[in-house]
C-alpha cells in the first residue's frame, strides 16, 4: 500500500484559515497550512512552535502555541497520550512546524516521538532557513545559499554544507509513514495526507515551501520555483511506508539545477564550479533514491 | 490506612498514585530515578491507570506533561541538572496556567549531593514551591499539591521538594492513606484548558488573552502574581482540611513553628535541615535556652505575613540557607525574610548562615552553635559577621 494522488477538486471548499494573516506575499508555507487544515478537517488540534506559522496559522481549529521551540515532539506526545486516556483518540494531533523546529532545535524531540511511534502527524513546511527571524541558515538550507548568517563576502561563499536528508533519517525510525511533498504538486501532497490521516502512529511529511522573501525571487513564482525544484531533482518526491521507499514522481530526465538556482537571489553569486558541486550532489542523491526505489530503505 | 517502611522516593510515587494521575513522563536522573521506577511498577501491576511515557530528556518530560495537563492530571519528577534542563518549558507551563505537579528531589547544580540550588534556579518561573522534611511529609504534601495547584483561585504549576539521599533513599515508617480517603479529599481533575476541537472558541479566547493580555502586556504577569498570592490562602485551607481528614498537617501550611512558645529567638530553616534543627531545639530548650524553630514549608508563595507575625515574639532570627545567590549579601530566604520585615516599626535582628550547600553535612552541634549566636543577638549583644559560612 502506497499513497495515491488525489485530484485538487476533491479538496473541501470550507476554509479553516481565517482571512487576513500576516504572512509575506507569495508565502508557500501558508499554502501548506491551508491544504493540511482542509484535509485533516475540524477534528484537529494543532501544535505550533516558533516559526512563520503564527503569521499564517490563524486557523479555526484549536491550537497550542508552545513557546518552546524545541518542544514540538514532546508537546504533541502530551496531547496525544492525554486525549487517548480520555477516549478522545479521534482528535488528530497535527504539528505544522518549520524546518528549524524539525531538523535542528526540534530534532531530538522529533526522533524520540518517532522512536516511540507516538500518534501524531508532523508536517514540516520547509522554507530552508529561519525565515521568521530574518532568514538565518538552518541545516535544511541548500549548500551555497546566501543567508543572513552565511552571507557572501571575501571569506564566505554562503552555506558550506549540503542539506540534511531529514525524511530519510525519520524513515529509518520504523514509523508507518514518511514522505516528501511540494506545494507545486498538491495532488501528490493531498494523496499523502489522505493516506496518512487514518494511520495510528507517527507520520511525517516534509513539504517544500519556497519563501520569496528569504530566497529572493518574485512572489508570483513561489509555486513555479517549487515545481522547478522537483523537476531538477533538488526536491525529490518520495515516501517511506513502513521502511519501504517509493519515488512518487519521477521526471523522465532531471532538468539542470542551474536554472532554478539562478532564479533565486540567494544563489546568484554561485560560480559554475559551485553549481556543478550542487548538480553532482543532486545526481548522486537521485541515483541512490532510484536504487532504493520500491525496496527497503535499509 | 496502613503503615509501611519506605524511602522518600516511594512515598512520592504513592502520592502520585493516590492522586490518580493519568499521565506520567519519566527520565532517569539521580537521586529522583526510583520515583519513576516505582510508578512504572505500579502501572505494570495495575495499581495505577496512567499513560507512562519514557521521554528522551527532562525538557521533553516537562513539555509533554505540560500539554497533557491541559486534559488530564499529570505528574513528572526530576533532580538538579534535570530541573535546570526543564527551565524553558516551565515558563510556558505558568504562562498557560496549567496546574501540573512535579516532585523535585534536590540535587546540587554542582555535583551529586543535595542543596536547593536546583529549585532556586527556577525561582522566578512562577511555579509554587513547597518543601518537605521527611518521607511522610513528601507523601502528604504530594496529595495536597494537586488540590492547591488545581484550585481555581490558583491554577498554577507546583513543585513539592525534598532533599536527595537524606529523604530519597532513606527508609522511614510512613502512614499510607486509603484510596477512598484520598478520593474524598481530592476531587476529579477538571480540564483547565479547552483543547477539544468542539471548544475552539474558548480556546481561541484564552490564546488571545495569553498573547495580547487584552491591552496591557503586563496583564499575564499580573494575573500570575494574583494567583500566586491567592495560593497563600489556599495552602492554609488545604493544610487544615488535610488535618481534618487525615489527622496530620504541617504548621499552618506556610510555616511550621516548632516549640515557639515563650522564646526570644528562632532559627529558620527549610527542608531536612529544619528536621535536624528540631533535635537541636529540643536539647537547647532542655538547657533552658529560649529559642524555637520556624520551618519554611512554602517557599513560593513566600510567607511574608507569617514572618511579620513571628517578629512580634522573636527578637532575633538565625536564618539558614542551603542555597546562595552569589553577588547578593546573604542567602535567598534570608533576603526574602529581611524584605518581609522592612516595613515593621520594630525589626528583629537577622543573622544568616550558609549551610549544607553541595551536601555539606549539617549536624545538631552546628545548629546549636547557630542558635547560640542568634540568642546572643536577641540579648542585644553585638554579633559579627551577620552573614557567615557554617
Amino acid at each position: 500500500m502506497m499513497s495515491r494522488p488525489v485530484p485538487l477538486a476533491h479538496l473541501k471548499e470550507k476554509e479553516h484559515i481565517q482571512p487576513a494573516n500576516s504572512a509575506c506575499q507569495g508565502c508557500a508555507g501558508s499554502i501548506v497550512a491551508r491544504i493540511v487544515s482542509k484535509v485533516i478537517g475540524e477534528n484537529m488540534v494543532r501544535q505550533e512552535v516558533a516559526c512563520c506559522g503564527p503569521a499564517f496559522g490563524n486557523m479555526t481549529q484549536p491550537a497550542f502555541y508552545g513557546e518552546v521551540f524545541e518542544g514540538a515532539g514532546a508537546m504533541m506526545t502530551g496531547f496525544a497520550r492525554a486525549f487517548n486516556k480520555l477516549g478522545r483518540d479521534d482528535i488528530r494531533v497535527t504539528g505544522i512546524i518549520g524546518d528549524g523546529g524539525s531538523i535542528d532545535i526540534g530534532f531530538q524531540g522529533l526522533s524520540a516521538a518517532a522512536e516511540r511511534n507516538e500518534d501524531m502527524l508532523w508536517i514540516c513546511y520547509d522554507n530552508e532557513a529561519y525565515m521568521n527571524t530574518g532568514g538565518q541558515r538552518s541545516s535544511a538550507t541548500t549548500k551555497y545559499a546566501s543567508t543572513t548568517t552565511t552571507p557572501i563576502g571575501k571569506y564566505s561563499r554562503g552555506k558550506g554544507e549540503h542539506k540534511k536528508p531529514l525524511p530519510l533519517l525519520v524513515g529509518l525510525h520504523n514509523v508507518p509513514f514518511v514522505a516528501t511533498a511540494s506545494v507545486a504538486y498538491p495532488e501528490d501532497f493531498i494523496g499523502k495526507l489522505e493516506y496518512a490521516k487514518p494511520i495510528k502512529g507517527f507520520r511525517f511529511i516534509q513539504v517544500s515551501a519556497p519563501c520569496p522573501t528569504g530566497w529572493r525571487f518574485d512572489p508570483r513564482f513561489s509555486v513555479k520555483v517549487a515545481k522547478e525544484m522537483v523537476l531538477s531533482g533538488l526536491w525529490p518526491l518520495y515516501e517511506v511506508v513502513n521502511g519501504d521507499l517509493k519515488i512518487t514522481y519521477k521526471p523522465k530526465e532531471l532538468k539542470p539545477v542551474k536554472d532554478v538556482l539562478q532564479s533565486q537571489g540567494r544563489f546568484r553569486h554561485m560560480t559554475d564550479q559551485e553549481v556543478e558541486d550542487v548538480q553532482e550532489h543532486v545526481y548522486s542523491f537521485w541515483n541512490r533514491l532510484l536504487e532504493k526505489d520500491r525496496g527497503p530503505l535499509l | 490506612m496502613k503503615f509501611e517502611v519506605m524511602v522518600g522516593n516511594k512515598a512520592v510515587a504513592h502520592a502520585a498514585r493516590l492522586a490518580r494521575v493519568k499521565f506520567v513522563s519519566s527520565f532517569p536522573i539521580t537521586p529522583q530515578t526510583t520515583i519513576v521506577q516505582y510508578l512504572a511498577d505500579m502501572i505494570a501491576k495495575g495499581e495505577l491507570d496512567a499513560e507512562y511515557v519514557t521521554m528522551e530528556g527532562e525538557l521533553s518530560c516537562q513539555s509533554s506533561a505540560m500539554t497533557a495537563a491541559t486534559t488530564v492530571r499529570s505528574f513528572t519528577a526530576t533532580s538538579g541538572p534535570g530541573l535546570l534542563y526543564m527551565h524553558h518549558p516551565m515558563h510556558m507551563t505558568t504562562w498557560a496556567r496549567l496546574p501540573l505537579v512535579m516532585a523535585i528531589i534536590h540535587r546540587s547544580t554542582k555535583g551529586m549531593q543535595p542543596d536547593q540550588m536546583d529549585m532556586m534556579s527556577q525561582r522566578d518561573t512562577g511555579w509554587l514551591m513547597l518543601e518537605c522534611q521527611n518521607a511522610q511529609e513528601l507523601l502528604d504534601t504530594g496529595i495536597m499539591s494537586f488540590k492547591i495547584a488545581e484550585d481555581k483561585r490558583v491554577r498554577l504549576p507546583l513543585i513539592f521538594a525534598g532533599d536527595g539521599y537524606i529523604l530519597s533513599y532513606t527508609s522511614e515508617p510512613v502512614e499510607l492513606p486509603d484510596q477512598e480517603e484520598v478520593d474524598k479529599f481530592l476531587p476529579e481533575y477538571k480540564r483547565p484548558y479547552p483543547m477539544f476541537p468542539e471548544e475552539v472558541e474558548e480556546a481561541q479566547a484564552l490564546l488571545g488573552e495569553m498573547w495580547s493580555g487584552s491591552v496591557d502586556p503586563q496583564y499575564v504577569w499580573q494575573k500570575q502574581q494574583e494567583a500566586a498570592m491567592n495560593a497563600k490562602t489556599v495552602i492554609k485551607e488545604v493544610n487544615a482540611e488535610f488535618q481534618k481528614q487525615f489527622g496530620r498537617s504541617y504548621g499552618n501550611g506556610l510555616v511550621e513553628e516548632y516549640k515557639c512558645e515563650d522564646v526570644d529567638a528562632v532559627l529558620v530553616a527549610m527542608g531536612t535541615i529544619a528536621s535536624t534543627a528540631k533535635t537541636a531545639i529540643d536539647q537547647l530548650q532542655e538547657e533552658g535556652k529560649r529559642i524555637g524553630l520556624v520551618a519554611i514549608k512554602s517557599f513560593k508563595p513566600f510567607p511574608s505575613e507569617e514572618f511579620q507575625r513571628i517578629a512580634e515574639y522573636s527578637k532575633a532570627m538565625g536564618i539558614i540557607d542551603r542555597n546562595i545567590s552569589t553577588g547578593t549579601d546573604g542567602g535567598i530566604t534570608f533576603t526574602e525574610i529581611r524584605h518581609s520585615l522592612y516595613e515593621l516599626d520594630e525589626r528583629p535582628k537577622t543573622l544568616n548562615f550558609y549551610a549544607g550547600l553541595r551536601g555539606k553535612e549539617v549536624r545538631v552541634i552546628h545548629l546549636k552553635q547557630m542558635a547560640e549566636k542568634t540568642l546572643k543577638a536577641a540579648r542585644g549583644e553585638k554579633v559579627s559577621p551577620i552573614v557567615e559560612w557554617a
